[in-house]
């Protein structure tokens, strides 16, 4: 990442940061920009590419039985009669105006659909890393720079979680929490209990993950000079963890949460399949198989924007909490 | 007493602890790693029934001693699925990441070497990969080109090759300027020698856990696809595709889900504790 | 420097600072149990007096693309229509045509004109009244172009226009005669909606179509579920109704739940009162559950099967296509992968279709031995090297096309067709692509089986699937509907004749013939017929299908929760 040597200038350090994430933050947007603009041509001509004729696609599939008139009509509604550079630039033309289309599949703009099938993906998402941060907080802290058998238990359960497919663990705890036990419902997505099982079929593993990365730096972290020091001044052992341990060690942990909420968007596709949720992954996933253009683009895009928004915010956050940039002592 | 800060990276320095691990692990491990190439290679020495063989009468059978792991909705013996569909899975994960890395490689050493243009091009580049949260990528990549094993393994290596390319470049960065390739440099060697024997093998040594790690990483990623329908379609005892065909059953017949996805948890997991291992036995910190 | 004394204080820190956390994790555990708990079984009195109140919630698998049953045409609409659709005539368990929304009607000589005399009494949800302008304008809608209806349009080709005589009315002119036209009517997929409502444009009406039926349309919550309420005016129900005035439920909630294991579970818990397409896996689980009912109907038409297509090799010798057909054992895979729960289908007519004849329900038994003397004769004699037969150097080698979105378990009865047929020599190889590849491949005739299957409620669907006039490709697109390409002039004749007249044992003994060529020409594998199978939780009774369509029929059901 950037260095930043404020030692060097002592007036207004903090002015001086928040204009530098200040310009970070500008110059990462315009980047964003440019990697949408890019996403909705390469998803275009990708599903242009496919073969078959769209325009079946959009009557409804292979039970009808669509005459001449009834094909020509939907060929000419939808624009798909004209060459292939001319869809593109009156694609784009539209695309910055907002207009995303309407849905092959669904009949409705596209706009509309991501609004409705947004939230729910966004909620399972965060709700999703704010349930592995929390146990990768909790399972690493309390037990890193322990006793042996502590550090290894818990070595191994981040191992071995890290290494459960989220679609496997989500089909098992399915069968047991919702099918077995009937402690959950097995399937929508309204109230929070609906959100409990895809949660944490997708946050256990996320969790494994992360925490091994948080626990390696937090052992490095501890056995630094300067962790001695504080130990040295009295502070008490969960003020040493917590307040100056901490800090450092979750920096890998802070880099990996973008790509983490990559993975969690990866994994919601799966996920919502398996617990019949509402929301983009299951949308993203009938979209394609629809060969539904305007929807599959549209989700993209809006994906690639929450990822390209999560990556900066991440970025970020990086430089705010690593406190090797700030200039005052905490 | 002002609190000191760190000016310099974290040392590589750990106190002689041991490590939290335990020894048995890794000859777990690198056992378990073994038999599966052994059962990718030769899959009659574990199984002895036809994977494709279908036994109307026989479906649905618990597991028993005659069939391990039961059988399935057609009366095939699952165990023999698994260890057939070793072969498929370890093949997609090697070559997928084969794949992955051989385009991180190059995107990787252009980025670090190639003057800060050609590296902001390459970020850029990368950047929109990255802005397709990886199974998309794969999703739509199928979509094109059709399911089957091909597609899947082009799909998940590219899925996993802008992390490694990040990476890849992160280490070229950090490694170019070190002394001995000054020194090499200083000797007049030629660029390409030194970037082959010198930088790459440099830079590529601490990712090579993560390469051990990212098979385990694309096989699961393989059998996500098949999972949705669009890697290896039935009847091919690919993992994710059993565990696809199963799952309507989770709740007459566990265990067509369970042992698959059993074996592809085992797999990452060996992958994994072999992979630190070899690290630290690269790194030289175990005795 | 100081020994890490502190690591020697750590039991007693960590012992505090765990304390600390224990007691907010176990009070979390302790009420999502309790709440966990304290759902799902309670006792409910049943009565066999209907309950005026409730909400119904129901679980079906598709949701449909727009709810609007003339648009395009899929089951998933005509269930959702049948709620708030009403039709002009109806049809009984028998197969008889009685009033609905027209009393009585009229048929010309010519079978070209027919009359209706519609009820003075029913008016739509929206306030519009129901006249024979409605009726006009409901009959133009399907059979415009930009309606883009597959299903109805399809059904009224003969259609040309109607004559409003006046508000009670409306007399509809045929192109050609027309025996099944009261058949088609009495389908919901034909249901009369608002002329108000049609008016507006078709992406408005599919979200919110308005009809005359017990119960109207509030909200569609995509991907989740549709939301009806009563309507308080109903007064019009048929004479296949169990009762006549407003519908007992205030309120249903239909809701789609894709996954089959995820929907049993849902209505096991009682969190859902009624699931359709309950899937066979759980039929045993169902019936040992004291809970829960079950009504299974067969649906009418052409049943589940894989349509051999006999105008390329190896399909076009008829040799070839019955030894295919007596070579798969349908009845092996029926009892594993459906479970023994569905019947096999002979014939090219389901049993639930009127005039089905039951003398071709054993013309496909299984029967290697016949096939393989079938393909002997045929020529196929040689063996390769891999076992399967081949003539000239050429293999025997089949190509079924499946599109994506076909259920595993349909993938799987196949995949066992595949093993058996292998065993009498054929190498059948099945193609699974997206759905729209796969009606490419079906417009180019590349293949040599496509899956199919036909729900309606007349024997006129032979016509549809056999008739030569359907081979050609009903539009730009390329789709035929006769998949099998068979063109055949006597059964052509049959067919018109027994559109032609109105006679019923005259249809019968037409399309007995009718049945009796498809059948022996081997046109066909045909695996099981079609079915609606609803599982019904304890709180729910009065549930129906109603007979042309087997359509899940809820204005006479009741709830006691």
């Amino acid at each position: 990442m950037t260095s930043a040597s404020l030692s060097s200038e002592r007036p207004n350090p903090r002015r001086e940061r928040l204009q530098q994430l200040g310009r970070r933050a500008l110059w990462r947007l315009a980047g964003g920009i440019l990697v949408l603009w890019a996403v909705a041509t390469l998803t275009f001509f990708a599903l242009r590419l496919m073969p078959g004729d769209p325009v079946l696609a959009i009557l409804g599939g292979p039970s009808g039985n669509p005459t001449a008139e009834t094909i020509a009509e939907a060929t000419r509604e939808y624009g798909l009669d004209k060459p292939l550079p001319v869809q593109y630039a009156l694609y784009l033309g539209r695309l910055v105006q907002g207009d995303l289309g309407v849905s092959y599949s669904q009949h409705q703009p596209v706009t509309r659909v991501l609004a409705e099938q947004s939230w729910p993906t966004l909620e399972l998402t965060f709700t999703s890393l704010a349930l592995a941060w929390v146990l990768v907080l909790a399972l690493t802290v309390l037990t890193a720079g322990r006793r042996r058998w502590v550090g290894t238990l818990a070595s191994l359960a981040e191992t071995l979680s890290a290494a459960l497919p989220h679609f496997w663990l989500g089909i098992l705890l399915l069968a047991v929490f919702a099918f077995g036990l009937r402690l959950f419902p097995p399937a929508g997505s309204d109230g929070w209990r609906t959100l409990v099982l895809p949660s944490f079929a997708l946050a256990i593993p996320l969790a494994g993950f992360i925490a091994q990365v948080t626990r390696e730096s937090l052992d490095l972290t501890l056995d630094q000079p300067f962790v001695l020091t504080a130990r040295t001044r009295g502070l008490s052992d969960f003020k040493v963890r917590f307040k100056h341990a901490l800090r450092h060690a979750v920096l890998p942990g802070i880099s990996l949460s973008g790509w983490a909420i990559g993975a969690l968007i990866s994994g919601a596709v799966v996920i919502e399949v398996i617990f019949s949720r509402k929301g983009l992954g299951r949308q993203l996933f009938q979209a394609v198989q629809a060969q539904d253009l305007p929807l599959t683009i549209g989700i993209s895009l809006v994906v690639a924007a929450g990822y390209v928004l999560a990556n900066i915010l991440v970025d970020l956050l990086y430089l705010w909490v690593d406190p090797r940039q700030q200039g005052n002592a905490s | 007493m002002s609190e000191l800060t760190l000016d310099t990276p974290l040392p590589a320095i750990r106190v002689q602890r041991t490590a939290n691990k335990v020894r048995l692990g890794p000859v777990l491990a690198v056992t378990f790693l073994f038999l599966l190439i052994i059962a990718a290679i030769a899959p009659q020495l574990f199984a002895h029934s036809d994977p494709l063989g279908i036994v109307p009468r026989d479906a649905f059978h618990p597991p028993s001693w005659e069939h391990w792991f039961g059988t399935d909705q057609s009366g095939r013996d699952i165990f023999s699925r698994v260890i057939y569909g070793t072969r498929q899975s370890l093949f997609i994960g090697l070559a997928a990441t084969a794949i992955a890395m051989s385009i991180a490689i190059v995107l990787g050493l252009l980025g670090g070497l190639g003057g800060v243009r050609i590296d902001r091009g390459v970020g850029w580049l990368l950047e929109v990969l990255f802005a397709f949260p990886s199974l998309i990528l794969a999703l739509l990549f199928v979509a094109i080109f059709g399911s089957g094993i091909g597609p899947l393994i082009v799909a998940t290596g590219l899925g996993g090759a802008p992390g490694y390319a990040r990476m890849v470049r992160g280490q070229v960065l950090a490694v170019r300027n070190a002394g001995y390739i000054e020194s090499a440099k200083a000797l007049g060697h030629p660029p390409l020698r030194i970037i082959t024997r010198q930088l790459l093998p440099n830079a590529m040594r601490p990712l090579i856990v993560t390469l051990t790690m990212g098979v385990g990483q694309a096989i699961v990623w393989a059998s996500a696809l098949s999972f949705l329908g669009l890697g290896a379609r039935p009847p091919a005892p690919e993992w994710g595709t059993m565990l696809s065909m199963g799952r309507d059953f989770i709740a007459n017949a566990w265990w067509l889900t369970f042992f698959p996805g059993l074996f592809i948890v085992l797999t990452t997991l060996s992958t994994t504790v072999a992979g630190r291992y070899l690290q630290q036995r690269l790194e030289g910190r175990l005795s | 420097m100081r020994e890490p004394a502190p690591y020697l204080r750590l039991p007693g820190i960590r012992s505090r600072s765990l304390l600390k956390t224990t007691p907010i994790v176990g009070i979390a555990a302790l009420c999502s149990l309790l709440v966990g708990c304290g759902q799902g079984t309670s006792t409910v009195a049943r009565s066999d007096k209907p309950v005026s109140g409730g909400t119904l919630v129901y679980a079906t698998d598709r949701e449909p693309t727009c709810l609007d049953p003339h648009v395009a045409g899929d089951m998933p609409q005509v269930f959702v229509g049948q709620q708030y659709l009403d039709s002009l005539v109806s049809m009984d368990a028998e197969g008889r045509i009685g009033p609905w929304l027209a009393k009585r009607w009229e048929v010309s000589a010519d079978g070209l004109t027919y009359t209706f005399h519609l009820r003075n009494d029913v008016h739509f949800t929206d306030g519009t009244p129901f006249n024979a302008a409605a009726v006009k304008a409901n009959l133009d809608h399907m059979a415009n172009p930009k309606t883009q209806s597959s299903t109805a349009g399809g059904y009224i080709r003969q259609y040309r226009s109607t004559d409003v005589i006046d508000d009670d009315t409306a007399v509809v002119h045929l192109a050609t005669p027309y025996a099944a036209f009261l058949e088609v009517l009495a389908q919901g997929f034909l249901g009369i909606e608002s002329p108000t409502a049609l008016q507006r444009p078709r992406d408005t009406n599919c979200e919110s179509p308005v009809g005359s039926g017990p119960f109207k349309i509030v909200r569609w919550d995509r991907q989740s579920q549709v939301e009806l309420v009563r309507n308080p005016d109903y007064n019009w129900a048929p004479p296949t109704a169990k009762h006549q005035g407003p519908a007992w439920l205030d309120r249903i909630v239909w809701k789609f739940i894709q996954e089959p294991s995820v929907r049993f579970a849902s209505l096991q818990a009682g969190e859902v009162d009624v699931i359709e397409a309950l899937p066979p896996e759980s039929h045993e689980a169902a019936r040992r559950n004291p809970d829960l009912q079950l009504i299974i109907a067969q649906r009418p038409g052409n049943p589940t099967n894989g349509t051999l297509n006999v105008t390329r090799a190896p399909f076009d010798d008829i040799k070839v296509r019955e030894a295919f057909v007596r070579s798969a054992d349908i009845d092996g895979a029926l009892k594993s992968v459906y479970f023994n729960e569905f019947p096999r289908a002979g014939g090219p007519l389901s049993p639930a279709t009127r005039f089905y004849s039951p003398d071709f329900q054993h013309a496909q038994d299984y029967d290697p031995a016949k096939a393989a003397q079938l393909l002997d004769q045929a020529g196929w004699s040689e063996r390769d090297s891999d076992g399967y037969r081949s003539k000239n150097g050429k293999r025997l080698q089949v190509h079924v096309v499946m599109g994506n979105r076909t259920p595993p378990s349909e993938y799987t009865l196949w995949e066992q067709v595949q093993a058996t047929t292998r065993q009498a020599g054929f190498e059948l190889i099945i193609d699974q692509m997206s759905d729209v590849q796969a009606t490419k491949r079906q417009a180019d005739w590349d293949y040599d089986i496509r899956l199919g299957y036909w729900n309606t409620n007349t024997a006129d669907v032979l016509r549809i699937i056999f008739g030569s006039e359907f081979i050609r490709p009903a539009g730009v697109g390329g789709y035929h509907q006769n998949t099998a390409g068979f063109s055949d002039a006597a059964f052509d004749s049959l067919i018109q004749q027994a559109l032609a007249t109105q006679d019923a044992e005259q249809r019968r003994a037409l399309y007995f013939k009718a049945q009796q060529i498809a059948s022996s020409q081997y046109l066909q594998l045909t695996t099981y017929p079609q079915s609606t199978r609803l599982g019904i939780y304890k709180t729910t009774q009065g549930v129906r299908l109603e007979p042309s369509l087997a359509v899940t029929y809820l204005y006479d059901a009741w709830v006691n929760k």
